[in-house]
């Protein structure tokens, strides 16, 4: 479970301080599909950021499953990134160099596990996602939903128990997007694993079971499906 | 996967600015190896001159000669050389051993006269240890007493021929001036400005007959054995006494070789710039690297990447990098440096005119010290990790929120 408790976050300007976010009071349980929606500078991406241990508040605590992650070190932050987190980015952040099999199998460089069952997760993850027959490809011969796709894979390769995707449908088009958010949703009910994403997108809004909208840094609605 | 495999693909990224920091050290490295290979040869070929034609390996003088060696005194010389033999004739490690009567006069053509280094030599003895008698490339040896060989370049510059007549001015043990009249009997062409332009070679007794003596000014060795010559030279030393003094051809010639010493470090400081300006490339490469890869530095952070692996990957990258230029560099240095094995340089042409100290003319071949191939590999590599080190600074400083946020 992620449990925020009286978040703030300013960001510095020069001498200009920007409030982020203003006391936000949030509860998500394991397993949710929840959307962090609201309009440009409402503070999703700043949330997410933090619940990804990618940036620090300026005052308040985040609990995942009970550990505060204000507290942790950088290196801890690393670990705990690395064995509980699953990121999916708006522009997909895929290496270029690298095919699809291998931007999947990135995660598991940290992760000491046999090549085989390595190679196994990795296959299971392409099959998951429908893009067996791409395992060769590389970025720039796939479509952006086909790099989507690859992202997810990537993020859930190593079994993490959240995925964090800001905007994940913000560089696809309405067909891809749909087939974007259905998959993830058929990976959240198959394998139970958190999602949150950030969008200011209607039709992500339709598939999420949570949404929780912000306006200026603060939680305007939290409706449940 | 690993790291090493990721900093591969990466380096391939951009295959026409790898290629060209790779071709930056590769031109670096190899002309280090390329100046070390024709610094080796000089140095080799500077030494093989003063022992096959200067000095041999080793120089005996009476004790006070050396010292002021350059004024030639006939007062400190060696008057019984039978008391030296003797006593060192026994030593396993001496090949060869001859007199020679070294002394200061002039050579007079009728017309010209030009001071020149007279050397008086005993002709049986003097093939044990020198090959003047070799480099006889016109006329010939000495055969009678008034016959003298002078250097291809001498000649030239005295308009002197094989059966030109001439005449040695000098002055004798008790400073009366005598001369004596010669013919050309052969030109020499011995590699060694010294002998080739400075020097006038006579029979020992004509010598001796000039400078009213019968001793002589040195006598010179040849070992079976160079690694040994410290051993040697401390062997002979003890059983000559204290009358006489030993020298290595390196302590003779020391100043010789300490311009050898100073021309490799500034053959070192060349290289070392174009070193620097390889450097300077891979710098470029890496920061470029680091700059345009910033959000994916980023989403390696969010993927829990740690600083070490970041570091890891680029440092891997810059040794990828650092081992193909350097390989490339040593390929490339070891080529040029092979047809200076074999074929060598003219400087013929470029010294023909001048006044060398150095003892080297002709061609010029390479020597290669595959020790020195082997150093400079590595030197290429590490230095290519090491520069890499600063641009990965800006990498791991980097916090992955706003590396993810950067355009």
């Amino acid at each position: 479970m992620v449990e925020m408790i009286d978040l703030y976050k300013d960001y510095k300007v020069g001498k200009v301080l920007f409030p982020a976010l203003r006391g936000i009071n949030l509860k998500i349980e394991n397993g949710e599909f929840t959307a962090i929606a609201g309009p440009s500078g409402s503070g999703k991406t700043t949330l997410l950021n933090i619940i990804g241990c990618l940036d620090i508040p300026t005052k308040g605590d985040v609990l995942i499953d009970g550990t505060s992650i204000t507290t942790l070190s950088t290196k801890e932050k690393a670990e705990f990134r690395k064995n509980e987190l699953g990121f999916v980015f708006q522009t997909f952040n895929l290496i270029p160099v690298l095919t699809a099999y291998e931007n999947i199998e990135m995660p598991l460089i940290l992760v000491n596990m046999p090549a085989e069952e390595k190679k196994e997760r990795v296959i299971s993850m392409l099959e998951e996602v429908g893009l067996e027959e791409f395992i060769n490809r590389k970025s720039n011969e796939m479509s952006g939903g086909q790099q989507q796709r690859v992202a997810i894979a990537r993020a859930l390769v190593k079994k993490p128990s959240m995925v964090l995707a800001d905007e994940p449908t913000a560089n696809l088009d309405s067909v891809n997007a749909k087939e974007i958010l259905s998959l993830m949703k058929e990976l959240n009910k198959k394998k139970k694993t958190t999602f949150i994403f950030s969008t200011h997108d209607q039709l992500v809004m339709e598939f999420a079971e949570r949404i929780i909208y912000l306006r200026d840094g603060k939680i305007a609605t939290d409706k449940k499906k | 996967m690993r790291v090493l495999n990721l900093a591969w693909r990466n380096v391939f990224r951009h295959r026409r600015r790898t290629l060209i920091t790779a071709a930056a050290i590769s031109v670096g490295l190899a002309v280090m190896i390329y100046m070390d290979t024709m610094m080796n040869g000089v140095d080799s070929l500077a030494a093989g001159n003063i022992i096959d034609y200067e000095t041999g390996h080793l120089e005996i003088f009476a004790k006070g000669y050396y010292r002021e060696e350059g004024l030639f005194p006939l007062d400190t010389i060696i008057e019984n050389p039978e008391f030296i033999l003797q006593r060192i004739t026994k030593i396993k490690n001496i090949k060869g051993v001859t007199p020679r009567v070294k002394f200061q006069c002039r050579i007079n053509n009728g017309i010209d006269e030009l001071p020149v280094l007279g050397i008086g030599i005993d002709i049986e003895k003097e093939s044990k240890v020198f090959k003047t008698a070799n480099t006889v490339v016109k006329g010939e040896y000495l055969k009678n007493q008034d016959d003298i060989l002078i250097g291809k370049d001498l000649a030239k510059d005295m308009d002197l021929d094989v059966g030109s007549f001439l005449t040695i001015i000098t002055r004798d043990r008790h400073g009366t001036y005598e001369a004596y009249d010669f013919t050309v009997s052969g030109l020499i062409n011995t590699g060694h400005p010294l002998l080739d332009r400075n020097a006038a070679v006579m029979h020992i007794d004509i010598a001796q007959r000039l400078l009213s003596m019968h001793g002589i000014t040195e006598l010179c060795i040849k070992t079976r054995d160079e690694n040994k010559l410290i051993q040697l030279k401390k062997e002979i030393a003890s059983k000559i006494g204290k009358n006489f003094e030993v020298y290595t051809y390196k302590e003779l010639n020391a100043g010789i070789f300490e311009i050898s010493g100073l021309k490799r470090s500034g053959q070192f400081m060349i290289a070392l710039v174009v070193v620097i300006i390889a450097a300077v490339g891979i710098i470029n490469t890496m920061l470029m690297a680091v700059m345009e890869r910033i959000p994916e530095i980023g989403m390696l952070k969010a993927m829990g990447f740690g600083n070490y692996n970041i570091v890891k990957m680029f440092i891997y990258e810059g040794g990828i990098i650092g081992i193909f230029g350097s390989l490339f560099g040593c390929f490339l240095g070891l080529l040029a440096s092979f047809h200076l094995v074999y074929y060598g340089i003219d400087l013929s042409h470029m010294l023909e005119n001048m006044d060398m100290v150095y003892p080297v003319k002709f061609i010029i071949k390479g020597e290669i010290n595959y020790m020195i191939v082997l150093g400079v590999f590595i030197f290429g590599v590490v230095v290519s990790v090491i520069v890499t080190l600063w641009p990965v600074r800006k990498a791991t400083k980097l916090e992955p929120v706003e590396a993810l946020r950067h355009v």
